[in-house]
């Protein structure tokens, strides 16, 4: 893949979100509708297009951890929000500011963490657990060794201790299991055919009101960026 | 995978008509000359050569001492020597023309650098000759169809039908006590040790084709051919259960990169998911191991998880009923016709719900045999527990009662456990539908002893007896998704 080959020349330790979200988007694993804005007319005008409310975050390969550098506001609501989100970031970063992501805001109350590493004996290893930011601290997880197909996948969904996480809940539907299935699996297919991939998080994957996926943050680490 | 037994590697090592020993002396403190021990205690009815510098001859075998100086090629050599001196002999047991060996000498990549120079040394020779080898650093083979037990602890339980490959090689030979107080036994066993040449999945392979085999377990700390073993395992699974009870790193963070996927990423979960996929039941103990696989050899596979447990003591029946709720197994009610026929059986005081409870009963044969049939012949059941106790003292205490002398009642106590234990345990065997027991009682119970003997798998407590039924759907759920996938 071309954003993948010109990240590896550039020695990129990881492609940026809106990069990762490409590649994923690439294999057919669903994700956030955002656009990159460099100065602020860009942002308010993507802002528009994708529709209040946003979420505005910095945007950059080396910003492996937004959350911590204090750079993703959610939930953006008006101009002048996307005018102070805009300038706090490009104020945060300093000489490192590049430019913003301005993405749809998802909303759902189940947070799900797919990932991907590579494991010395197994290969491409994928990953499903409850996401959001207990997720090392529930370590409610399951894997499997790729290549795997949707009946194998279920059984992973299957394998959570919060499983009923996909029954319906809350007013919001039941998770489209066929969806998550072809994500896991598309996963799987990148682990198989992206060499230069080490690992990747998406995190979190949310599911939607209606039951369907979105991956909201995604991380891809190169080959030599985890060492 | 191999299309026959003969084709593995490990079939020389397993079958051998005649066997090379080296390390095998006079000096009974050796380990060398406790295996030759062994294979001559089990009674291997093969040609044995000792190899020895010094001896002329080796517990009562003609010594040799070079292999070259054999009058033939044996199948196989046993290799029990100072770790510096194995690549030599390895590579004199190839100039022999021997194909196969088991390398039980320790010292190599299992201490570090040094030995892991050696264990190249021992690769390079064996490939130049072609050579196949178990081991390093491994306890040996048993083959108990064959009467060949080379390992260094004597094997005295029957010949029996787990096939089991070992990361460990205590979980072979000190099993062989904890089988046989069960009746059970090593159809084949493996340590595979460091694994240089021959690893857990060719013993997969092996024990696939292994006739006398019905069920394979193995001991697993590490997989090496990863990819390979998922393959392996789930093209032998739809045709033979495979058990394993796995012991690695409990960690989370053994993958730590800079995701949260490589930190969350615990060998155990990991391999957790490996077993899955690859349709393998995990066992998370020793017991556990045994249990399942005892279950699986000896009873049909059950068509649900539908489960009727009978008693005759309340509290061995509900905690039988709380055990199959945490392994994955229900309790239906069971049918109007059912109860009907059950109604002469059961006295005022028992319950035909489930646990089917008979309180009191003087009529220990319907219990043991009549009510069992009649439980499985209802659509809504899958699978029979059935708590089982008949202590020798109680049958005496009745027949004395009714004026039996005292010899005479010993006598007859001895005879109607014998026949109720039998006429049990055929019963079980020719049942469609699983049929376990259960008891609190052990070996010092002749009905259990008696049971045991017969083949009748009685697990020690309901909670185990649960676990391991609950494995048995495990796998037929496993075993239907490996075959809808193939």
């Amino acid at each position: 893949m071309e954003i993948i080959n010109q990240a590896v020349a550039a020695n990129q330790q990881a492609l940026s979100e809106y990069q990762a979200k490409l590649v994923l988007a690439g294999y057919g694993i669903c994700v956030t509708r955002e656009k990159l804005a460099a100065d602020r007319d860009a942002a308010v005008a993507a802002a528009r297009e994708i529709g209040f409310p946003v979420v505005v975050k910095g945007s950059g390969a080396n910003l492996m951890h937004k959350t911590e550098s204090g750079v993703v506001f959610v939930n953006i609501a008006d101009e002048q929000g996307i005018a102070d989100a805009f300038e706090t970031i490009a104020g945060r970063l300093g000489g490192n500011f590049k430019e913003v992501l301005i993405q749809e805001m998802v909303s759902g109350k189940r947070e799900l963490v797919l990932g991907l590493h590579r494991e010395p004996q197994f290969g491409p290893c994928v990953m499903l657990g409850l996401g959001g930011v207990l997720t090392e601290l529930i370590n409610d997880t399951a894997f499997r060794i790729a290549p795997f197909n949707e009946t194998e996948a279920k059984d992973m969904a299957a394998d959570l201790r919060s499983s009923e996480i996909f029954k319906a809940f809350r007013g919001e539907a039941a998770a489209d299991m066929d969806k998550l299935a072809q994500s896991l699996c598309a996963l799987g297919h990148i682990g198989m055919e992206q060499e230069n991939i080490a690992e990747i998080d998406i995190n979190p994957m949310i599911i939607t009101p209606d039951g369907g996926l979105k991956a909201v943050d995604a991380l891809v680490v190169l080959k030599g960026g985890s060492h | 995978m191999i299309d026959s037994i003969r084709d593995s590697a490990l079939y020389k090592i397993a079958n051998p008509e005649s066997i090379a020993i080296f390390g095998a002396s006079n000096k009974y403190t050796a380990m060398g000359t406790g295996i030759l021990s062994s294979i001559m205690q089990m009674g291997f009815e093969g040609r044995i050569y000792p190899v020895h510098p010094k001896e002329a001859v080796v517990q009562g075998h003609k010594a040799y001492s070079s292999v070259l100086d054999l009058p033939e090629t044996p199948d196989l050599a046993i290799i029990v020597l100072p770790t510096l001196v194995v690549p030599e002999v390895v590579d004199e047991c190839g100039q022999k023309g021997i194909g196969h060996a088991i390398v039980v000498s320790g010292g190599f990549s299992e201490v570090g650098d040094d030995g892991a120079t050696l264990e190249k040394r021992l690769k390079d020779a064996a490939a130049r000759h072609k050579i196949r080898f178990l081991g390093p650093n491994c306890i040996g083979v048993v083959n108990t169809h064959l009467k060949f037990n080379a390992t260094f602890l004597p094997c005295e339980h029957p010949p029996g039908f787990i096939g089991m490959a070992s990361q460990s090689g205590s979980f072979i030979t000190q099993m062989f006590d904890y089988l046989g107080r069960y009746s059970l036994g090593f159809s084949t066993g493996f340590s595979v040790g460091n694994e240089a040449s021959i690893d857990i999945v060719d013993c997969m392979e092996y024990l696939a084709h292994c006739p006398d085999t019905r069920v394979i377990g193995l001991y697993i700390e590490s997989i090496r051919r990863g990819r390979k073993f998922i393959d392996t395992a789930r093209r032998i699974m739809p045709q033979k259960p495979i058990v394993a009870y796995y012991v690695g790193g409990t960690e989370a963070g053994g993958r730590a990169g800079l995701s949260h996927t490589g930190a969350l990423a615990g060998e155990d979960r990991i391999y957790d998911g490996v077993l899955k996929q690859s349709g393998v039941i995990r066992a998370h103990s020793i017991e556990e191991l045994f249990d399942i696989c005892w279950c699986l050899g000896t009873c049909p596979l059950p068509k649900g998880n539908r489960v009727v447990v009978q008693t005759h003591s309340g509290g061995p029946g509900a905690v039988a009923a709380d055990a199959c709720s945490r392994n994955g197994l229900e309790l239906p009610a069971i049918e109007d016709g059912t109860k009907q026929k059950l109604a002469e059986y059961i006295p005022h005081t028992g319950t035909m719900n489930n646990p089917v409870d008979l309180t009191f009963t003087n009529r220990n044969l319907d219990y043991f045999v009549d009510l069992p049939k009649i439980l499985l012949q209802d659509k809504n059941v899958d699978a029979l527990l059935v708590y089982m106790m008949m202590p020798r003292g109680m049958i005496l205490r009745v027949a004395e009662s009714m004026g039996v002398a005292k010899e005479e009642a010993r006598e007859a106590a001895v005879k109607f456990i014998k026949d109720q234990s039998t006429q049990m345990a055929d019963a079980m065997r020719n049942s469609d539908k699983p049929w376990i027991g259960y008891s609190y009682y052990s070996m010092e119970s002749d009905f259990i002893a008696s049971l045991y003997k017969a083949g009748a798998p009685v697990m020690p407590g309901p909670n185990r007896a649960a676990r391991a039924l609950g494995a048995m759907g495990q796998y037929v759920e496993m075993r239907n998704k490996i075959i809808s996938l193939n």
